[in-house]
């Protein structure tokens, strides 16, 4: 049965059928509705809801219910995640599995409270201190944000690293038709071997991400980089709408993508074939795919709710292969498939 | 459906059950029979989707909209424009309210009570099951009375506004109607009606209001 959800309702929901039974945060717009979400479901799961007094503390909370092996996430909205960036280095130094929600508003500094995509640079090229990753999710839907919850936890625990879904305040806020994702078995879930449960009866364990001698520490960073390469190889993820006879492709993510894809329509109606390239990892980035896309097509067009940081990436990948042209507007002003159908024109015509 | 005795109309509820849609339809229904219409926007919950957003159509239709200052719109501020109280009162208007979802919305009810009291008024409780926390015939009733206590206000009629937005099927509009009656019988506060989509030949128990839904996506 379907229900009637906002996104960040279908979020809370998904993540507890998932699994997670520890939630803590402060709320902030536009994604207080998840916290309070969380706050009623958790007792109802026999769960911990706890609301911190910072996001600071929250971060902190996180990483010490991490270490126990257990699912644990928070969710958050811009300013918020800066604050949580010192807690996020140091979990990712000590190598914690841990979903982190960002309900992306307009920036930087307080901004406003509307849609925006302007922490793109600071998930996937890691806010915090030090040589870290960590993976990246943007789903453009709020089924398809139900549906990765599970995945997310999987992902952290598979490569003990932090998973954050990146969305803005637009699928945050808007309300969909869900079908909200099967509920997973508790029992089918292993502790893992690293975590700190007691040590009464076997070896102590260490969950940190300190060393004083500098060849162990590099030794650790060495394990992070084989780990993120992995990651690399194996969890890159797209979607290609349209883009096999387009004479220009788009590359969006998130809400944008889904503005694209009505785009590509009303251009394919009036003649211009375009297509839609949507990374659903942020990171690791599908620069190979990109790469191999921008042979076959003379012009590439990045379009985002902020002001060129996705682009970066897209010319990583074109590496000059095709034009790579650039539309964005920013501050929680949301584009109008009109204007991007606008800027299309510009560049085919 | 509507009286015609009443002079103010309040829409409150859960969170997302469709309050603003059923604020600004009645507004719009009320308005083709009567000059003087104005809807208060004492929404304090939501940041996006809210009467407001509607201001400028609101104005075409000559419905007189009463809600925060142009330059607190985006606000993430609890703000409620002090003249909200006097277009309760004022005898020349009829005057819809769309109160912001969860007692938290309501709580504003009881700083305005002085006001609604004055006056002949119908209180509307908007449900749609199909939104969490609102599936069951005692969780819905357990909202009515935390609402109606922090509200300061007794619920004196039940809407059926189940719907799964675009993808709404008759059944899923039965199913509401079929569990608000459970609620009715329970709590003696009768059904004034469903709401269903302008485009749907809905036919079921109830009077049936036809709406237009306001709340789009960019796309």
């Amino acid at each position: 049965m379907k229900m009637l959800m906002k996104g960040t309702e279908a979020i809370a929901e998904a993540a507890v059928r998932a699994g997670c039974r520890l939630y803590f945060g402060y709320p902030i717009t536009p994604q207080s509705e998840l916290t309070e979400y969380m706050a009623k479901r958790m007792p109802e799961v026999k769960g911990t809801f706890l609301q911190s007094e910072s996001e600071v503390a929250t971060v902190n909370m996180l990483y010490g219910a991490a270490c126990t092996g257990r699912k644990v996430m928070t969710s958050t909205s811009s300013p918020g995640f800066s604050l949580m960036q010192e807690g996020i280095s140091y979990m990712a130094g000590a190598e914690l599995p841990a979903v982190f929600i960002n309900v992306m508003r307009g920036g930087p500094g307080l901004g406003d409270i509307q849609p925006s995509q302007s922490d793109y640079f600071q998930s996937t090229k890691g806010g915090g201190h030090g040589d870290y990753r960590m993976i990246v999710l943007a789903p453009h839907t709020l089924q398809e944000a139900a549906g990765m919850m599970n995945e997310a936890f999987e992902l952290a625990f598979k490569y003990r690293m932090l998973v954050t879904i990146l969305v803005d305040g637009m699928i945050g806020q808007m309300m969909e038709p869900v079908e909200l994702p099967k509920w997973t078995k508790p029992e089918e879930f292993a502790e893992p071997d690293w975590a700190l449960t007691g040590a009464n009866g076997r070896k102590p364990r260490k969950v940190t991400s300190f060393d004083l001698d500098p060849y162990e520490l590099e030794k650790m960073n060495l394990r992070y980089q084989e780990t993120y390469k992995k990651v690399a190889q194996n969890e890159v993820k797209y979607e290609e709408f349209k883009i096999e006879d387009a004479e220009i492709t788009v590359v969006a993510y998130g809400t944008t993508a889904r503005i694209v894809k009505t785009v590509v329509d009303y251009a394919r109606k009036s003649g211009i074939k375009v297509g839609l390239f949507r990374p659903i990892t942020l990171w690791p980035f599908p620069y190979d795919r990109l790469s191999e896309i921008s042979k076959n097509v003379k012009n590439i067009l990045t379009v985002e709710m902020s002001y060129g940081q996705m682009l970066e990436d897209v010319k990583l990948a074109v590496l000059g292969k095709s034009n790579v042209h650039f539309y964005g507007r920013s501050a929680g002003v949301v584009p109008t498939p009109v204007e991007i159908l606008d800027s299309i024109k510009k560049i085919v015509r | 459906m509507f009286d015609g005795k009443t002079k103010l109309y309040l829409y409150v509820g859960m969170f997302g059950s469709g309050k603003t849609e059923l604020s600004l339809n009645t507004a719009i229904f009320l308005r083709k029979k009567q000059t003087h219409v104005a809807i208060a926007d004492i929404d304090i919950i939501s940041q996006y989707f809210r009467s407001r957003d509607e201001k400028s159509f609101l104005e075409e239709m000559q419905i007189k909209m009463i809600t925060v200052p142009e330059r607190y719109m985006h606000a993430d501020l609890p703000i409620i424009p002090p003249e909200v109280g006097g277009y309760i009162s004022n005898p020349d208007f009829l005057t819809v309210v769309d109160v912001g979802g969860n007692e938290d919305g309501a709580v504003v009810l009881g700083s305005l009570k002085n006001f609604i009291d004055k006056v002949k008024k119908s209180t509307f409780f908007v449900v749609n099951v199909f939104r969490p926390f609102s599936a069951t015939k005692a969780e819905i009733i357990s909202n009515i009375d935390r609402i109606s206590q922090i509200g300061k206000i007794k619920i004196e009629y039940l809407v059926n506004n189940s719907n799964v937005g675009s993808e709404t099927k008759f059944d899923d509009i039965k199913i509401g109607e079929e569990i608000l009656t459970e609620v009715s019988k329970e709590t003696s506060i009768p059904l004034a009606f469903t709401s269903v989509d302008q485009d749907m030949d809905y036919e079921g128990n109830l009077p049936v209001f036809k709406i237009k839904r306001f709340m789009k996506n960019p796309w």
